[in-house]
C-alpha cells in the first residue's frame, strides 16, 4: 500500500526536477484537439508545429535560447481548451500560444489569453467573428469562411460551370459559416440555390441526406466537412448513384482522405488553402522535411501548424524579449514566407496574403486547377483571383 | 411518395445496425444487472480488430470476422473474470464506475495503437447501388441487413436453446438457487459478457464495412444504444430490435421532412417520451431480481 502511496509522489518530484532547468528555454504552449472526433487534424497540426519547432531550435532557436513546444489535448471542446489555456499560462508559464482549432474552442480561449495579456495565434479556427471581438492579443494565420468563399466562388463558376448548387455543412460553426459564405458569394455570381443542410460530427449514414441532395434537382454540390465525414459522405453520394460536381472545403486534398475515400474521390473538388503540390520551393522544402519527419505528405492541417508556429516565433524574435506588448508588436509585423504563399496581418489580426487552391482529385493524385490569393479583406478594391 | 420510400427504407436499414449495435448492452444488462459504459469501445475494438484482420493480415472478411470473434470473445471472458467479478454483488455503481474507466482505458490503447486515422474495412461483397424500383440501396446494406437478423437469431437460440442459455437465464433469476443447482455461475457471467461483447465486436466490424470506422466511434454508438436500450426496455431482446427500429425510421423521417442537422434531438425526445410515460419500456417483464 505505501509503494503505491508514495508512486504518484514520486513521479511528481521526478516531474519536477525535470522542469526546473527549463528557465532558459522560450516557451510556447499548443492547445489541439489528440483526442475526440477531430483527433485526426489536430494531431496533424501538433505534427507540423513540433517540426517548424525542431528546425528553428536546429537554426539556434529564438533570442539565443532553446523553444520549448508544450502541447495540451483541448479536445475542441471550449471547456477542455479553456482548462488546457489556464494550465499553460499558469503553471507552464508559456509565453505566448497558439491553437485551440474549433472556433468555438478559440472563441472561449481567446478571454483567458486576454485575461492574463498572453498572445494568441490560431491557425485553423475560421469562424469570421473572431477577429471582430476587439481582442488585442489574438491573432488569426488562416483564411475565414468568408474570405476563402470569395476568393473561391469566381474560380468555381468559371472552372465548373455550375448553374445550381446545393449545400451540405457539418453541424458546427464553422460547417454553418463555410455554407453561408459559399451560398452568399455564389448566389451574387448568379448561381441558384438547391438546398442548405448540416450534419452532426461523427454522423455514419447520409441516405436521408443524400435523398432529398437527389430530389433537389441540383448539378453541383458543395460540401464542408473533415477527413472522417467529408471521406464517408462522398463515398455513400458515389454508391447512391447521384452524379453531381462535388467539391468541398476542409482537409480534402490529403493522401489520406483519398486512400480512405478510395475510388469514390475521383473527380471531386476541394478548396483547399493548402495542397502539398503547390508549386514553389519554399513548398519543396517543407514537404521534403515533413515527408522525411512522419513518412507521408502534409496536409491543410500540418502546414497551419507549421505556419502558426513559425508566426510567432519569428514574433517573439522581433519583440526581443517574452514581453507580451512587444510579441504582439511583432506579430503585427509579420512578413512571413510560408509554403503556401506570404503572410501579413490586418490591424484586427487576420492573416492575408497567402495563397489558396483549388485542387481536382485525378487518378488518387491533387490536381492544382487554379490558385488564387486571400486579399486583404481592409483594403479597398481588393481583386481576388490572380 | 417516392421519396418516403426512400426515407423509410435507409431508417430501416440504420434501424437494423441500431438494433445489432444495442443488442449485446441489453443482455449483459438483462442477465448480469451491469450497465455496461464500455459498451461502444467493444463496438469500436471490433472494428479495429476487423480492420487488422482484413488489412494487417491479409484475410477476407469471413475469416477476418471468425478471427474478431474468437478474439473479442476472449477479451470478454477476461474482463468479466478479471475486473467485473471483482465488484459482482456490490450494488450498480461500482460497475457503472468500472465500466467507465474500461471505456477511457479502451480508447486511449487503441489510440495510441492504431492512432487516430479512419479505418476502412473491405467487405465481402461490393458497394453498388441495388435499385428496388424507386428505392436505392447497395449490395452491401442488404447483406449487413440480413447479417444483423442472424446475428440476433442466433443470439436468441442461444439463450432459450441452449445448455448454457438455460444457465445464463437460471443465474438471472436466482444465483444461489443456480449455484445449489450445481451451476458454475463464474461461468456463466464470463460467457454472458463474452456473448454481449462478442455481439458489440460484430457491429463494429460489420458497420465498419459499410462506414469506416476510428477509435473515437465509440461513444456515439454507446449513446444511442442506450436510446434503443432504454426506449426497448432493458434486457428485452424484442424490445432492442423493435426499438432500434423506431429509432432508425424516426430519425430517417425526421432528416427527410425538418432538417438532418437537428436529427441528434430525436434520440433524446424518445428516452424523455419513454420515461415518462413507459419507464420500464416498450418491452420490460418488469421483473426484479429475487
Amino acid at each position: 500500500m505505501r509503494k503505491l502511496i508514495l508512486a504518484p509522489i514520486m513521479a511528481t518530484a521526478v516531474l519536477a526536477s525535470a522542469a526546473a532547468p527549463a528557465q532558459d528555454t522560450v516557451k510556447i504552449g499548443l492547445i489541439q484537439p489528440l483526442t475526440g472526433s477531430v483527433a485526426y487534424n489536430g494531431t496533424a497540426d501538433a505534427n507540423g508545429a513540433r517540426l517548424a519547432v525542431k528546425e528553428r531550435n536546429a537554426a539556434g532557436g529564438v533570442l539565443g535560447k532553446q523553444v520549448e513546444l508544450i502541447i495540451e489535448d483541448g479536445q475542441c471542446s471550449p471547456a477542455n481548451s479553456v482548462n488546457a489555456a489556464e494550465k499553460l499560462i499558469q503553471r507552464d508559464r508559456v509565453v505566448a500560444l497558439v491553437g485551440a482549432f474549433c472556433s468555438s474552442a478559440t472563441s472561449a480561449v481567446m478571454p483567458v489569453a486576454r485575461k492574463y495579456k498572453t498572445p494568441f495565434l490560431t491557425g485553423v479556427s475560421s469562424e469570421a467573428s473572431l477577429t471582430e471581438k476587439g481582442n488585442p492579443y489574438f491573432f488569426r494565420s488562416a483564411e475565414t469562411d468568408a474570405l476563402l468563399g470569395k476568393a473561391f466562388s469566381r474560380l468555381i463558376v468559371d472552372n465548373l460551370g455550375l448553374k445550381k448548387v446545393a449545400y451540405i455543412g457539418v453541424n458546427d460553426d464553422w460547417g454553418r459559416g463555410s455554407a453561408k459564405a459559399f451560398e452568399q458569394e455564389l448566389s451574387s455570381h448568379g448561381v441558384e440555390t438547391a438546398m442548405i443542410e448540416y450534419f452532426n460530427h461523427g454522423a455514419t449514414d447520409f441516405y436521408t441526406l443524400l435523398t432529398k441532395l437527389r430530389g433537389s434537382g441540383a448539378d453541383g454540390v458543395f460540401v464542408a466537412a473533415e477527413t472522417q465525414d467529408g471521406s464517408t459522405l462522398v463515398k455513400q453520394i458515389k454508391q447512391f448513384g447521384i452524379d453531381m460536381d462535388v467539391f468541398g472545403v476542409g482537409s480534402w486534398a490529403t493522401s489520406d482522405f483519398i486512400k480512405i475515400t478510395g475510388d469514390a474521390a475521383e473527380g471531386i473538388y476541394a478548396a483547399v488553402p493548402y495542397v502539398s503540390n503547390l508549386p514553389g520551393e519554399r513548398n519543396e522544402r517543407f514537404v521534403k522535411d515533413y515527408s522525411a519527419a512522419y513518412d507521408h505528405a502534409p496536409g491543410k492541417y500540418a502546414a497551419a501548424g507549421y505556419n502558426s508556429l513559425n508566426i510567432m516565433m519569428d514574433a517573439i524574435d522581433r519583440a526581443g524579449g517574452t514581453d507580451a506588448g512587444a510579441i504582439v508588436d511583432g506579430l503585427h509585423a509579420t512578413d512571413y514566407q510560408a509554403p503556401n504563399g506570404r503572410y501579413r496581418f490586418t490591424r484586427t489580426g487576420q492573416g492575408y496574403g497567402f495563397d489558396a487552391a483549388l485542387v481536382q482529385i485525378r487518378d488518387g493524385h491533387t490536381d492544382v486547377v487554379a490558385t488564387t490569393r486571400i486579399a486583404d479583406p481592409q483594403a479597398d478594391g481588393a481583386k481576388d483571383g490572380q | 411518395m417516392d421519396m418516403l420510400l426512400q426515407f423509410v427504407a435507409n431508417g430501416l436499414v440504420s434501424g437494423a445496425f441500431y438494433a445489432l449495435s444495442a443488442l449485446g448492452l441489453t443482455l449483459i444488462f438483462g442477465l448480469m444487472r451491469v450497465v455496461n459504459f464500455a459498451h461502444g469501445e467493444l463496438y469500436m475494438l471490433g472494428g479495429v480488430m476487423g480492420w487488422l484482420a482484413t488489412t494487417v493480415l491479409g484475410l477476407n472478411f469471413f475469416a477476418g470476422l471468425a478471427l474478431t470473434l474468437a478474439v473479442m470473445g476472449a477479451c470478454g471472458w477476461l474482463v468479466d473474470r478479471f475486473l467485473i467479478e471483482r465488484v459482482r454483488d456490490q450494488g450498480e455503481e461500482p460497475s457503472i464506475l468500472l465500466t467507465i474507466g474500461l471505456s477511457i482505458f479502451l480508447t486511449n490503447t487503441a489510440l495510441l495503437l492504431v492512432g487516430t486515422a479512419p479505418l476502412t474495412i473491405e467487405g465481402p461483397l461490393p458497394n453498388k447501388p441495388v435499385f428496388l424500383g424507386p428505392v436505392v440501396l447497395t449490395e452491401l446494406r442488404v447483406f449487413a441487413v440480413a447479417a444483423c437478423a442472424v446475428l440476433i437469431l442466433a443470439a436468441h437460440l442461444v439463450i432459450r436453446h441452449t445448455r448454457l442459455g438455460r444457465a445464463m437465464r437460471a443465474t438471472f433469476q436466482d444465483p444461489m438457487a443456480a449455484r445449489l443447482a450445481g451451476i458454475n455461475t463464474a461461468r456463466v457471467y464470463a460467457s454472458t459478457f463474452a456473448l454481449g461483447t462478442m455481439l458489440a465486436a460484430s457491429a463494429g466490424m460489420l458497420l465498419g464495412s459499410i462506414y469506416s470506422t476510428h477509435v473515437s466511434a465509440g461513444g456515439l454508438v454507446s449513446l444511442k444504444a442506450f436510446v434503443v436500450v432504454i426506449l426497448g426496455g432493458m434486457g428485452s431482446f424484442a424490445g432492442a430490435i423493435v426499438g432500434g427500429l423506431i429509432l432508425g425510421v424516426a430519425e430517417a423521417l425526421w432528416g427527410g421532412y425538418i432538417s438532418t442537422g437537428t436529427v441528434d434531438i430525436i434520440g433524446f425526445i424518445i428516452v424523455i417520451l419513454t420515461l415518462i410515460f413507459k419507464p420500464y419500456g416498450l418491452f420490460s417483464t418488469q421483473v426484479e431480481r429475487a
